[in-house]
């Protein structure tokens, strides 16, 4: 029989640490049919660069089978050694091997064949074109707190970089400035007006950074190229750049143009990208670096303005959006598509950090980052804990004091001959290539086998999703292995080795016997599922009307649940969930709450934001952000129990640790709130009280440290105006328990009802099991 | 005529009626009596032939203006204007439009409001109280030819006649609470004053003094050593741009393919430094920063002495060799139009991209042909409407080029010739060469220095019946009779035609120049010069109150403006010759009576001048008949011939020739009296006056010639040039070392002396180079120095006895 869910949960565990794989299904169907009735798709949410410390980094190039296939040597292939021969298991030919694998013996296979190395990383010889570049893009229309505050932060993150990276700045405001570090007579910048879109054949041509042929009159450089191109002038090595640098930020002051009090800063958002990624375009092609920006505002003038410079003009809002009342709206996301677009094909990153109280055009923004594999970090200003430590955070170093950013990646999936991927959903570009293994039908960025992510880092996780192939009548597998197969190929550029790496994973997984084989529900993971699931949602939420999506939601789990639960045809009560099924309503009933679906709560641009992170997490972090974890504490009791998101948590003697990835919430319980007020930790005699009330900050403490970006951190008081943060995130689950009515009476409730018109989890999970049984849908 | 004056005339104010009431009904026997016309200048007819010409007569002052007895209402010997403010071309003016053109001589003003580049070199006298009584019709100002009536309450207009009431002021001082003798009074003892103007004379508070240099920092700008000594210049004259305001401000564009603006920190902004701000989109110039491009002298000094010292370095190894001059200058034009002010161009490109961008069309198979005017021509609309933009906005634009190559100076100059600017041409310039770099250093200084106006208007009223018909010079025409000077300079001419429309019953006319301006120093004023001329119905009055300089000024702007819009040079010579053809041909019917016998050609002695200078201005680099003149050269000259103050261009026209070798003993040394350095009498500007042996000095006030004969003898050249024989005279460029004996140094002071422009009463920067020439040296130079010789036949151009030749075949004829 299989075995125990909770075992099963840890051996996925164990393949998470290894290969930082987690499957939908670990074992996949056999016939499309069977496939089809999954409801889930077969997924893969897929970190590839996940830390493994333990695995050695190989130094030598991959054995690959031949072309067009060029899957690499792995655990799973069968090997002759006699006959110097591998087979690959994904187009069972037949490859030489090496002349050097000939001593192999079974005490001494070399790493890449080893079964515990279904992942393993090769350091290839091809150098990065160059060393790692950044190029700061900073928002002078700003107060002179918040300037000073970034301008301390940039100057700090000057000896965070590696001494050998280049670094260049671009300043705007009405115009955008590109300042000529390289130039020492006196600070020197080139201006371009704010209110121009600039081609980016001018870009390159008004700095000076295009064929000399191409200006007229201009005499071809003495001596031929400058080594790293013209645009050597504004990009330039740390340790030679340092001195400029600083000096230039130190001298930035706001925007000196003028502002009427009922008008808005104007301000080049758009005009400065594109300039930044023409720089970056001409000389350094493919080489990896990150255009960095940092946006005190909203965009108010040229192309990519997201709203005018009247005051009085607000920035849009969902509603806006919703009944199509947007100026800029639609010009400006073509605008930053198209940039994305040219940004992630030339190999470079964008990241957006906002410092600003308003929106700053995110939403508008959006695939500069998603695109690129860039950060997004939206805080309310420079000066904030949340900016400056997430800022730091980039450039965080390994224990060689290298930076573990990597850039330029390509990632590959080849399949076995059964399955086919069908796209991937993630902060990639398709790189378009057609394989044997790419699937007919399309989830998320398909038609292609291959991506490209500009911006990849050790968490970067991507969803991979995949079909049965059309086998007529189901041909079983010619080698009868019974296995399916997949392997993922990772090429990018290390910013810590300066080369480009190969990370191999390689998946083989179980197919389903005949019909009905039991082991496919056994093998359903959740929590991956509910992920996969969030993605496709949230990918769709992109393109589709929220309630088709929440729509699709609902009939999603219907069908899962009719498909996989116990029940009697039209019989409620007769329901049952296998325990790896019993979660995942639960997951989807927060999803549909959750700011990734329902928007109207939030602004655009923190929608973009949520949605962002949210496709760039691993599948723990995803569901805290689809649920987050509420603990619980008190006195006579050992740390903080978790406890049910739900509005029965709220207890006058208890504190409550609410974790939503975003933000990390400590709320007091209406005695505890008395208690603190009146001050009784700092009595004798209350040390008890005192240590309650410093558990949570602890543990607070604690998940702030890994958390990227830096989580809003709230602590809040019983009544207190912050608490509606924490009671919008529970289970309302008393709106319906007390009063007359539907929505109750709103004075005769008790303190801790919450008034919503949500439904709770519990009438949730009746209309599902109700429609689940009746079999309708 | 008596017209019954009804009660309160004194409240009609406009129309014909009042000018009839001004002329008849106020107390007629206060008119003064009608004066009797005098004796004018006496015509004394000179054969040309028998008698030639000779240069010392071009240094006579012009016939004089012979006034009736009491004709101003003081007898101050100042009430009529000096010559060398306004000159006119007719010292007595016909009285009728007929007799105008019988005469078939030009009626003009030669205009040049500033004898020196700077106050205290030519003070004039200034009305402080801002008291100003102008005539309410005609908006004159009072001078001393109206007349005053009523016991002196009005005064009778001398423009218009009407009777104008004295304002109280007048008479009266009331700050100091004092009665003031009017008949101290400057307005009526000077023809030439200043007023202080007050507000109603303001469109806007007064303008600062406004510096915006545009340096070109290509390759061949910096490689000629222009940016640096450009830059050096600046600085070393910031003491000398006048600031007595401490108002003045400067900004500082670099161009090449892109702009470079340069935003500079106030000395009280401690972390202050120079920025640079390139901008490299030419489609619509823009402003990088919305302030400290423009900066106040007073308050950025050291800021701008340390970016003046530095900009040099910056651009050290620049090898761009685009120029967008025409979109740098849209740039400045944005920069300084809220102000106004000049934008001085250093340039040495052609500006080849961005707006007004301009091509090499200079192509030699045109020089000479009637196609070559075509070059002469703006090649590219931007620069008149741009120009004229600049007008608008108070903004003058100087030109300094410097190019190795073509230029396309006929159309850069559109620039300051719209805009009360000037072209300074200073082609090959290398500041390798100490004498390149003095010369443009001693006169940029100088140009830095100089007390310019700034928004200023020039108006010229005259009595009734006279009309200001053309008016020529660098400006714009803005209206009829109104030109306009977004700066005004103390160094150019204007040459305004006046026709008579009407015929004239007064024996005396008058013509009242204008200008209001704003002085450097920000204050307004006006400055007047009212000249009055006697009237004549006889033809040979006319003729012998002729000024046959004034006469070959007015042709001169005829000339260039021919030349200029688009006829061939061919017609413009033409023109020259047929003028005083006829002049000629007039004189000998109307006045010499046929009496001249056996085919002699005469001219009156005042006009005996006439047919070498216009042979001169025939033969001048700008007009003359050849193919070896580049355009740039050519429109160059044609620029000065359409500004040089009158003595400068005479000179010009007919430079002056000294003989060095055998100057009289009193040459080259002070006068005892005067204490200036006495010059050689000159000579004419012939090679028959040469001698082998001799040692010359040629000079056309823009070039000097040191001539050095074939046969010099060695003690001579070792005392003027410390050198042994000829072979080791350094030639081409040069000066004349400094030796410690009496004749180098007589030499040296003739050859200063020469250039001493200020003792002539007028404003120049020009310093002339000075070309060591000799006889049996170089062919080039020698045949350069030798187009000065007007009366010798030379490439294409008559000698002298040619011209005359010419002129009597068909004068006699
Ligand atoms: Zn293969
Ligand atoms: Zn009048």
């Amino acid at each position: 029989m299989a075995l125990d869910y909770e075992q099963l949960k840890e051996q996925w565990g164990e393949v998470e640490d290894r290969d930082g794989v987690r499957l939908s299904w670990n074992v996949f169907p056999s016939t499309r049919m069977e496939a089809s009735r999954l409801v889930v798709p077969i997924g893969a949410l897929y970190t590839p660069l996940k830390e493994k410390p333990d695995t050695p980094l190989l130094q030598f190039e991959p054995v690959v089978c031949k072309s067009p296939c060029r899957a690499v040597l792995n655990p799973f292939c069968n090997v002759d050694v006699r006959a110097r021969l591998w087979v690959c298991p994904f187009c069972l030919s037949r490859n030489p091997l090496p002349p050097h694998y000939k001593d192999m013996t079974q005490n001494a296979i070399p790493p890449e064949l080893h079964p515990s190395n279904t992942t393993i990383e090769y350091k290839l010889s091809r150098p990065a074109p160059s060393p790692p570049i950044f190029l700061y893009v900073v928002d002078t229309c700003q107060e002179e707190d918040s300037l000073a505050a970034l301008k301390e932060s940039l100057i700090m993150s000057l000896s965070l970089l590696p001494e050998h990276a280049l670094v260049g700045l671009i300043t705007y405001g009405t115009m955008a400035q590109v300042h000529e570090i390289g130039y020492t007579e006196c600070p020197k910048s080139y201006v371009f007006r704010g209110s121009k879109e600039y081609a980016a054949k001018q870009v390159q041509e008004m700095l000076g950074l295009a064929q000399a042929a191409m200006r007229p009159g201009m005499p071809m450089q003495q001596g031929g190229r400058l080594p790293g191109g013209p645009a050597a002038r504004f990009l330039l090595p740390v340790s030679q750049a340092e001195f400029q640098l600083t000096k230039a930020l130190e001298q930035l002051q706001k925007d000196p143009w003028p502002v009427a009090s009922d008008r808005r800063s104007l301000r080049c958002t758009g005009v400065a990208l594109s300039v930044a990624v023409g720089l970056l375009e001409t000389s350094f092609q493919n080489a990896g670096g990150r255009i960095m920006l940092f946006a005190g505002g909203p965009a108010t003038e040229g192309p990519g303005m997201v709203v005018g410079p009247e005051l009085r003009e607000p920035i849009r809002s969902h509603h806006d959006i919703d009944r199509d009342n947007i100026k800029y709206y639609k010009k400006a996301l073509k605008f930053y598509n198209t940039l994305a677009k040219r940004t992630a094909h030339n190999g470079h990153v964008i990241d957006i950090f906002a410092g600003c109280l308003d929106q700053v055009g995110l939403l508008e923004m959006k695939s500069l980052c998603n695109s690129t594999g860039g950060h997004m970090i939206l805080t309310d200003s420079f000066t904030s804990s949340m900016f400056k430590q997430s800022f730091v955070r980039i450039f965080e170093k390994d224990d060689d004091d290298n930076l573990v950013m990597g850039f330029n990646a390509v990632l590959e999936a080849i399949t076995s001959a059964q399955l086919k991927v069908t796209g991937l959903i993630g902060h990639a570009v398709s790189l378009n290539k057609k394989s044997t293994s790419v699937g007919e039908t399309e989830c998320g960025i398909g038609n292609t086998c291959s991506w490209k992510m500009p911006g990849i880092d050790p968490q970067s996780s991507y969803g991979i999703y995949f079909e049965i192939a059309n086998q007529a009548g189901g041909t079983p597998h010619p080698q009868g292995q019974g296995k399916g197969l997949i392997q993922f190929l990772t090429y990018y550029q290390s910013a810590g080795t300066g080369m480009f790496h190969l990370r191999v994973t390689t998946l083989a997984r179980n197919l389903s016997g005949p019909a009905g084989d039991p082991s496919i529900a056994q093998s359903f993971d959740q929590e991956a599922a509910a992920v996969l699931m969030s993605r496709i949602a949230v990918f769709k939420a992109e393109v589709d009307d929220g309630p088709d999506v929440l729509r699709w939601v609902d009939r999603m789990l219907i069908r899962l649940c009719s498909r996989f639960a116990d029940y009697r045809k039209d019989d409620p009560s007769s329901f049952r969930l296998e325990k790896n099924f019993t979660l995942y309503p639960q997951f989807m009933f927060h999803l549909r709450r959750s700011q990734f679906l329902q928007v109207f709560n939030n602004s655009p641009d923190e929608t973009a934001f949520y949605r962002h992170v949210l496709n760039h997490e691993d599948v723990s972090n995803s569901l805290i952000m689809i649920q987050p974890t509420l603990d619980s504490y008190t006195f006579d009791q050992e740390g903080g129990q978790p406890v049910l998101l739900d509005s029965a948590s709220l207890q006058p003697t208890h504190i409550l640790l609410l974790d939503t990835f975003f933000h990390i919430l400590i709320w007091h319980g209406e005695t505890i709130s008395e208690w603190r007020k009146a001050g009784y930790q700092d009595q004798e005699g209350y040390e008890n009280f005192a240590a309650l009330l410093e558990q949570p900050k602890e543990d607070a403490r604690d998940l702030i440290t890994d958390r990227f970006p830096l989580p809003r951190f709230i602590v809040c008081d019983h009544g207190g105006s912050q608490a509606r943060f924490l009671l919008s995130k529970l289970n309302p689950s008393t709106t319906y328990t007390s009063g007359a009515g539907a929505y109750g009476g709103v004075g005769a409730q008790s303190a801790q009802t919450i008034f919503t018109d949500d439904v709770s989890l519990s009438t949730f999970t009746e209309s599902l099991m109700k429609l689940a049984v009746s079999g309708t849908s | 005529v008596h017209i019954a004056a009804p009660g309160g005339v004194a409240g009609i104010t406009s129309g014909l009626g009042a000018m009839q009431l001004g002329a008849g009904a106020q107390q007629p026997q206060q008119l003064p009596p009608q004066p009797r016309p005098g004796p004018l200048n006496h015509l004394y007819p000179t054969d040309l032939l028998n008698q030639p010409f000779n240069v010392s007569e071009l240094e006579l002052p012009p016939p004089p203006i012979i006034l009736p007895p009491n004709s101003s209402v003081t007898p101050s010997p100042d009430a009529n204007c000096a010559p060398k403010y306004v000159r006119s071309t007719l010292n007595a003016v016909p009285t009728t439009h007929s007799l105008l053109k019988k005469s078939k001589l030009p009626f003009a003003l030669i205009i040049q409001p500033y004898a020196a580049l700077h106050d205290l070199d030519d003070p004039v006298p200034v009305v402080q109280d801002q008291v100003i009584s102008r005539c309410r019709r005609c908006r004159s100002y009072i001078n001393p030819f109206v007349t005053f009536l009523d016991h002196g309450h009005r005064w009778r207009c001398n423009m218009c006649n009407l009777t104008n009431d004295v304002p109280q002021a007048f008479d009266w001082d009331a700050a100091a609470q004092q009665s003031v003798d009017r008949w101290q009074r400057h307005e009526l003892n000077h023809a030439v004053v200043e007023f202080v103007a007050p507000q109603e004379y303001m469109v806007r508070p007064p303008q600062p003094l406004v510096y915006l240099f545009l340096f070109d920092v290509t390759y061949a700008a910096v490689s000629t050593g222009l940016l640096a000594t450009s830059a050096r210049t600046i600085l070393d004259s910031l003491n000398r741009i006048p600031n007595a305001d401490r108002r003045t401000r400067l900004g500082f564009i670099a161009v090449d393919s892109s702009l470079h603006y340069f935003s500079v920190p106030k000395d009280t902004d401690e972390n202050g430094e120079t920025s640079m701000l390139v901008v490299s989109d030419l489609e619509e110039p823009f402003l990088p920063v919305p302030q400290d491009l423009l900066v106040p002298l007073a308050d950025a000094r050291t800021s701008i002495e340390n970016f003046l010292t530095k900009l040099p370095e910056m651009f050290v190894n620049n090898q761009d060799n685009g120029s967008c001059m025409g979109s740098a200058l849209r740039a400045g034009h944005k920069l300084i139009s809220p102000l106004g002010g000049k934008i001085a161009v250093l340039s040495a490109s052609l500006p080849n991209l961005g707006e007004g961008k301009l091509s090499m069309r200079e192509d030699k198979k045109l020089l000479g042909t009637s196609k070559e005017s075509t070059l002469l021509q703006t090649a590219s609309g931007f620069y008149k409407s741009f120009a004229v933009e600049c007008s608008k906005n108070q903004v003058s634009i100087d030109m300094f080029l410097f190019s190795s190559g073509y230029q396309d100076v006929a159309s850069l100059s559109n620039l300051p010739r719209y805009t009360g600017g000037q072209t300074w041409f200073y082609p090959g310039w290398n500041a390798g060469r100490p004498e390149d770099a003095i010369k443009f250093a001693t006169e940029f200084s100088d140009y830095l220095s100089s007390e310019i106006g700034l928004e200023a208007v020039l108006r010229v009223r005259a009595t009734t019946g006279l009309r200001m018909n053309a008016f020529y010079g660098n400006f714009f025409n803005r209206s009829s009779d109104l030109c306009a000077f977004p700066a005004f300079p103390r160094d150019q001419c204007y040459v305004v035609e006046v026709a008579i429309d009407e015929n004239i019953s007064k024996n005396v006319i008058s013509l009242q120049t204008a200008v209001l301006h704003t002085t450097c120093n920000g204050e307004r004023r006006i400055r007047v010069m009212t000249l009055a001329l006697p009237t004549t119905t006889a033809l040979a009055d006319v003729y012998a109150s002729a000024d046959q300089s004034a006469i070959t000024t007015y042709y001169s702007h005829k000339a260039v403006e021919k030349a200029l819009s688009g006829s061939s040079l061919d017609s413009a010579r033409e023109l020259l010759q047929n003028k005083v053809t006829e002049i000629m041909q007039t004189f000998r019917k109307e006045l010499a009576g046929g009496s001249m016998g056996s085919g002699g050609l005469q001219l009156p002695s005042n006009l005996r001048g006439l047919p070498v200078l216009f042979l001169g201005l025939i033969k001048n680099v700008g007009l003359r008949k050849s193919a070896q003149i580049p355009s740039d050269l050519r429109s160059a000259a044609l620029c000065q011939l359409s500004t040089l103050p009158l003595p400068l261009l005479m000179q010009f026209i007919y430079g002056r020739l000294y003989s060095l070798h055998d100057m009289p003993d009193n040459a080259g040394v002070p006068d005892p009296e005067t204490s200036q350095i006495v010059l050689p009498p000159p000579l004419n500007l012939s090679s028959e006056r040469f001698v082998p042996y001799g040692l010359y000095l040629i000079d056309d006030g823009q070039t000097q010639f040191l001539w050095v004969g074939r046969d010099t003898v060695p003690q001579l050249l070792q005392d003027v040039f410390g050198v042994a024989d000829r072979t080791q005279l350094h030639v081409g460029k040069g000066t004349v070392p400094e030796l410690d004996n009496d004749f180098n140094e007589r030499v040296r002071a003739v050859i200063s002396k020469s250039r001493d422009t200020k003792s002539r009463g007028v404003g120049s920067i020009v310093v002339p180079h000075l070309y060591i020439v000799r006889e049996d040296g170089e062919p080039s130079l020698k045949l350069w120095a030798q187009t000065l010789l007007v009366e010798d036949r030379a490439d294409q151009g008559m000698s002298y006895q040619q011209w005359m030749g010419a002129l009597r075949e068909k004068v006699v004829q």
